[in-house]
């Protein structure tokens, strides 16, 4: 026994050491075996959604010419403390950039630069090649005619049934008669899987969360806007609501190439969704690229990011 | 001492950036009344909610206050044997002080609380922002028909509260006084005439008891506007709004009331 013990006291040390340094740097190697396995259920993901990535592919290629639709360069804003420093990205014509990143890290301050309810303090953001910084609030609220906007709590008028929300844009800055208007909600809302006649007279409270997005897609879309923004679309939803929705926004960006900017926590909706996707991190952009350069990358941020999520 | 002193700057400077975005919202909102697009139906559906649904408290109000004030007054004139001069007294504190006054409070309770809590949960539930990205200005679309409407609805209501609070004080002077209706309204008449004719034809004590609820209109719809545009907190936050908007326009009632007063009375002396 003791000469067993003596053979077998070298590698027993050995292992006690490698027990050690595995307890040492543990919750690393659990987190690298968890970052491996959302990668590879990010791969099954890309796998099964194959047309998905051709479509990208094709968009890609065709982006490569596309004008630039949203450009921010160099943005930064800060109000008591900086919020964005040196954030720059481009979306070119029937994109789908999706900003992923911790809780606080500007995701949402980055829509509203696009809107220009934000005006940064340095650096331009640019929609259709022109310059929205210097712009009045009116010129504002003409550029913001071309953008819809999803908001995380959808944002619907409660005073106003479904029809009247959906209609608010378009009786707002069309000439359209009634009836164009009613024919063009009908429209939209069928886009949106929802069935005109059950809901257009209901009022926003009596909807369900994921009909209540659905409606505020519609009325984003409602004046054929070329820029589509999200904010947490799936937020707070249902996995079955949140396919439906994800399914939506793949829909409105493939069947119109409308260019859309989503702001999500949910990597495997944004996996789906996503042309190129951009991490927010520490108020910059920590990574910007393709869906399948994200999950082949071996940032150690990105790789952490992946596996907490 | 000097983090003292800045602190107070600071907090100052604060303040007055306050009062500053106050006036401004208010000289924008009422720039907005004559800018296209105008929206005609939010004006009526303000001028419903402010003006008539407020009727029901302003009629409580005025009744019970002319009465009161009858009650009070026949009590003292009757030391002097002057209760004929009942009626006259209860019309001028009726058109130029209480009337107006009683209102402008009645309304700032109902209708600067709701206009309040309304744009605070429209804030907080991103409907505001909602209308921004629309391509709606907000302040055309929700504070220029609230102050309209304000301006329009409270001169009406007050005539209103006047005439109930001069009748309630002709039901207290005839049932527990006995002055008969005729001689009640006889010196109602004679108050109103008293004080001159402006253009030969619109009293003067009518112009002075309208300016005032005029005045208080704006400004009850633009504290509520103010504070719910300005909500921000959650749900707690559209509370704070609203106690807000009430103490502040109750106040702001309260001190114009005095100041419009010098004002009107050095305007309008005999």
């Amino acid at each position: 026994m003791t000469d067993e013990k003596e053979e077998t006291g070298a590698p027993a040390e050995e292992d006690r050491a490698t027990r050690d340094a595995e307890r040492r740097g543990g919750g690393r190697r659990i987190s690298e075996r968890k970052s491996e396995t959302v990668r590879a259920a990010i791969r099954d993901e890309l796998a099964e959604d194959a047309p998905a990535a051709e479509q990208r592919d094709a968009e890609k290629k065709a982006s490569g010419d596309a004008d630039a639709v949203i450009e921010l360069a160099h943005v930064y804003l800060a109000f008591d403390s900086p919020i964005l420093e040196d954030v720059s990205f481009v979306a070119r014509q029937g994109e789908t950039i999706c900003i992923v990143g911790e809780s606080g890290t500007g995701k949402s301050t980055t829509l509203k630069l696009i809107l220009r309810l934000l005006v940064p303090e340095k650096g331009h953001v640019c929609i259709s090649g022109k310059d929205i910084t210097g712009l009045t609030f009116e010129e504002a609220l003409e550029v913001r005619q071309t953008m819809g906007m999803v908001f995380q709590g959808a944002a619907l008028f409660d005073s106003m049934s479904v029809f009247e929300n959906i209609a608010y844009p378009l009786r707002e800055h069309t000439k359209l008669d009634e009836d164009e208007i009613e024919q063009r909600v009908r429209e939209k809302l069928q886009f949106v899987d929802l069935e005109p006649d059950r809901v257009m007279d209901q009022l926003p409270s009596e909807l369900s969360g994921g009909m209540r997005k659905r409606v505020g897609i519609a009325r984003g879309m409602a004046d054929n806007p070329q820029i589509m923004l999200y904010d947490e679309p799936t937020s707070g939803l249902d996995p079955l609501t949140t396919g439906t929705i994800t399914r939506l926004i793949l829909k409105l960006q493939r069947e119109l190439n409308v260019t859309s900017v989503v702001v999500s926590h949910d990597i495997r909706s944004v996996f789906r969704m996503a042309t190129r996707v951009a991490v927010l991190h520490d108020r910059k952009i920590a990574f910007f690229g393709t869906p399948e350069e994200m999950a082949a990358s071996d940032d150690e941020y990105l790789r952490d990011f992946l596996g907490g999520t | 001492m000097t983090p003292l002193i800045q602190r107070f700057a600071q907090a100052t400077k604060a303040k007055l950036h306050t009062v500053q975005d106050y006036f401004s919202l208010a000289g924008r909102a009422i720039g907005f009344i004559f800018a296209r697009p105008f929206y005609a139906q939010d004006l009526v559906q303000q001028m419903d909610e402010i003006g008539v649904k407020s009727l029901g408290i302003v009629l409580l109000t005025g009744f019970f206050t002319g009465m009161v004030l009858a009650l009070q007054m026949s009590v003292q004139l009757q030391t002097f044997g002057a209760t004929m001069y009942i009626g006259r007294l209860v019309s001028a504190s009726m058109i130029r002080e209480l009337g107006p006054v009683l209102a402008g409070l009645m309304v700032a309770g109902r209708v600067g609380s709701g206009i309040a809590a309304q744009l605070g949960s429209m804030r907080v539930t991103e409907q505001i922002d909602a209308l921004n990205t629309l391509g709606t200005d907000p302040i055309k679309k929700l504070v220029t028909p609230r102050v309209l409407a304000a301006l329009i609805m409270l001169p009406i209501l007050t005539v209103i509260n006047d005439f109930v609070g001069i009748l309630g004080g002709n039901l207290i002077s005839t049932l527990l006084v006995g002055i008969p209706t005729g001689a009640y309204w006889q010196t109602v008449w004679e108050q109103i005439a008293s004080d001159g004719f402006t253009f030969h034809f619109f009293p003067n004590d009518f112009i002075q008891g309208l300016v005032k609820p005029f005045v208080f209109g704006g400004l009850i719809a633009v504290s509520g506007c103010y504070f719910g545009l300005n909500t921000t907190g959650g749900t707690e936050g559209v509370g704070q709004s609203t106690t807000r908007t009430v103490v502040l326009s109750s106040i702001l009632i309260l001190i114009t009331d005095y100041f419009l007063t010098q004002i009107l009375l050095a305007l309008f002396a005999p």
